[in-house]
């Protein structure tokens, strides 16, 4: 979003922050914007949530690869801080964006040694690992870091991914698993454990992935995504050699009523014309079915 | 009953004064136990252990959401009677003397200093100051019981219960005003001294039951009984048997904790 | 934790999801009303010179007096913000008759006895 850098005054710029803040929206672009253009002259005026501010603009600086803003506002929060573990981990992070590996490591190790309970240090050693491209270093140490914080639901979806990237499934259903525990009622995840269930393959995966993909479209009906993937999973158990002809007709009964409501989605949303288009392809489907 | 006629002077020099010292010192008390509040240090199998807990209780809420198998794996995890988490870890039970431990004792001494103090000091002193005075009257009737709680420091026997003397009329402060802080201070606030005594559940979740060993235990038998239903089995039958009729079904039901 | 969910089973069967954090900041704002609603009346009866079951009653007339507000202001859809009715009448009760007869008895004392 273009914000009018003019028009805003300081005080707004602030509530604007705070709310991206609490809200942990990231806006990288436009923080280090907004900070440069209004709200750096007034820093003196922000009072102890002065910090806060700078913390924000230092991570959004480094997202946005602007080094020397963000050298700044580490070298201020260190000043005001030196013993400060939070502030090390920023000064950790900066010598990540200068690929400067090995340093990095060195303070997270530091930090880590003088607070084992800090999670956010050992965090950032399985960013770097990843960052270097080492990923079964880093799925070694996410999982390390996983017995010690086993409800952490940030790392377990991390590990998934790192996961999916190694092509090993099972275990990344695993986490997709550990998330469906921590957070029963999101569509999304259903539908992610459904969708990793389906690129395993399998007769028995197939049946799990049906159930889930409905699970996702029974939380929520507007999931587009969790439809086709219930569409693709009834026509491919319809398909399948090892399926029981009661449940063949049962797959192909599920797979007609989720073409309906696809089709329904599109009509609701898109103009006629999108959806003969949307029609055409879906009788194709049908046919394979 | 007798009126009393009592010189308006008493109300400006102990009646207001009594207020207004009261809340004055619950705000200071609030914010000089922020300034004395240590951040606890944890040690990391302490956090492992509370999170160990939360997963299991998890798993044992929100398990009929996963398919039996990955249900049964993770309650071998737990379970298990030579490899089982519950089974091998092994934690040196707290020791429950807080003399032993110096943090501990610190932490003691500044709930005192923070709550039981400034209590006895600001009574003991409202007692000394304003002693012997009638302050007020309460706007009801009171039986002869209420007489030793409202007229403390006054042993007239033919005083109507309704009338309040300084001591008494402080406590009813420090009771009453206890709600006020919570708007004045937001919520949580250490000015409230009851507060302080309920347990807070945190999110954070850094805090860990005072015997980790007692505390898995009954997280094992509670996991041990848990039975696996898989509520999600025949959903797709009820996607179709609804034809887009998709309001919640009874397959998400309702499982209160079973701790 | 942000995503705490809690359900609850109607009787019809239907089962109804709560976001756990919205449930208590209303439950907080709720309570921060119903804490200025007794000073506020305590401090009216005190003024006005009620006493004895009259003040009490202007208590109960207060606090059915919020809770109709509230449910006025929730409009048809109480259901959406609270959890049940009667709850919302009866939380709190004592805790703010506390307050309440504190207020009372300061205004009234200020006004009235001197």
């Amino acid at each position: 979003m273009a914000w009018n850098y003019d028009k805003l005054s300081w005080s707004e710029v602030r509530d604007l922050f705070r709310t991206w803040r609490e809200d942990s929206e990231r806006k990288s672009k436009d923080v280090v914007d907004l900070w440069e253009a209004v709200l750096m002259d007034k820093v003196d005026h922000l009072g102890n949530e002065k910090y806060l501010i700078l913390e924000q603009v230092c991570v959004a600086a480094l997202d946005c690869y602007r080094l020397s803003l963000a050298e700044y506002c580490i070298k201020i929060l260190m000043r005001e801080f030196p013993g400060s573990l939070r502030v090390h981990k920023y000064h950790a992070m900066h010598l990540e964006a200068l690929e400067m590996y090995d340093e990095a490591l060195e303070v997270l190790d530091s930090i880590i040694k003088r607070d084992e309970t800090n999670a956010a240090p050992r965090k950032r050693r399985v960013a770097i690992l990843k960052a270097k491209g080492r990923i079964t270093e880093a799925i070694k140490e996410l999982a390390e870091y996983l017995k010690k914080f086993m409800s952490d639901q940030e790392a377990w979806h991390e590990l998934c991914d790192l996961y999916l990237q190694e092509q090993e499934y099972s275990k990344a259903a695993f986490c997709m698993e550990e998330l469906i525990l921590h957070n029963p009622h999101s569509h999304l995840i259903y539908q992610r454990y459904a969708e990793i269930k389906y690129s395993q393959g399998g007769y028995e995966n197939m049946e799990i992935a049906k159930v889930y993909f409905a699970q996702a479209v029974k939380l929520n009906p507007n999931n587009i995504r969790a439809l086709y993937g219930l569409l693709l999973v009834t026509n491919n158990i319809a398909l399948s050699a090892k399926c029981p002809t009661a449940k063949k007709k049962e797959a192909v009964k599920l797979s007609s009523w989720v073409a309906n409501q696809i089709e329904k989605q599109y009509s609701a949303k898109a103009s006629h014309d999108d959806v003969r288009g949307v029609e055409g392809l879906l009788g194709q489907l049908q046919l394979d079915a | 009953m007798a009126e009393l006629l009592l010189d308006p002077n008493i109300r400006g020099w102990v009646f207001l004064p009594i207020v207004v010292i009261t809340f004055l010192v619950g705000i200071i008390r609030h914010y000089v136990s922020i300034l004395l509040a240590s951040q606890k240090k944890v040690e990391v199998h302490q956090v492992q252990d509370s999170q160990v807990m939360i997963r299991s209780r998890l798993l044992r809420e929100n398990g009929q959401y996963i398919p039996r198998p990955a249900f049964i794996m993770r309650r071998h995890f737990f379970n298990n009677e030579e490899t089982g988490y519950f089974k091998t870890q092994k934690r040196a039970p707290v020791s429950q003397n807080p003399m032993s431990d110096p943090s501990m004792m610190t932490d003691m001494l500044k709930g005192n200093v923070t709550n039981v103090l400034p209590m006895v000091l600001i009574g003991g002193w409202i007692n000394w100051m304003f002693s012997g005075f009638v302050t007020t009257k309460v706007p009801f009737p009171l039986t002869l019981r209420f007489k030793p709680m409202l007229q403390r420091g006054i042993e007239l026997v033919t005083l109507d219960a309704a009338w309040v003397s300084s001591a008494s009329w402080y406590f009813l402060n420090v009771f009453g005003l206890r709600s006020i802080y919570t708007l004045v201070l937001g919520e949580n606030n250490a000015a409230d001294t009851s507060r302080l005594l309920q347990d807070q559940v945190s999110g954070a979740a850094m805090s860990m039951p005072p015997d980790p060993k007692a505390a898995f235990k009954s997280e094992w038998e509670a996991l041990q009984i848990c039975e696996h239903n898989w509520v999600l089995n025949g959903i797709d039958s009820d996607l179709v048997g609804t034809q887009g009729r998709l309001d919640p079904i009874e397959s998400i039901y309702h499982q209160s904790k079973t701790n | 934790m942000a995503g705490k969910v809690r359900t609850k089973q109607e009787r019809s069967g239907e089962v109804i999801a709560y976001s756990e954090v919205a449930v208590r900041n209303n439950a907080a704002v709720v309570e921060y009303c119903r804490i200025s609603m007794a000073a506020l009346s305590g401090g009216t009866a005190g003024l006005l010179g009620l006493t004895g079951l009259y003040g009490f009653g202007f208590y109960i007339f207060a606090v059915i007096g919020l809770w109709a507000m509230l449910l006025m202001k929730a409009g048809g859809q109480w259901k959406k913000y609270f959890i049940s009715r009667r709850s919302l009448l009866t939380n709190g009760f004592f805790g703010g008759l506390f307050t309440y007869v504190l207020f009372w008895t300061f205004l009234y004392g200020m006004v009235h006895v001197y």
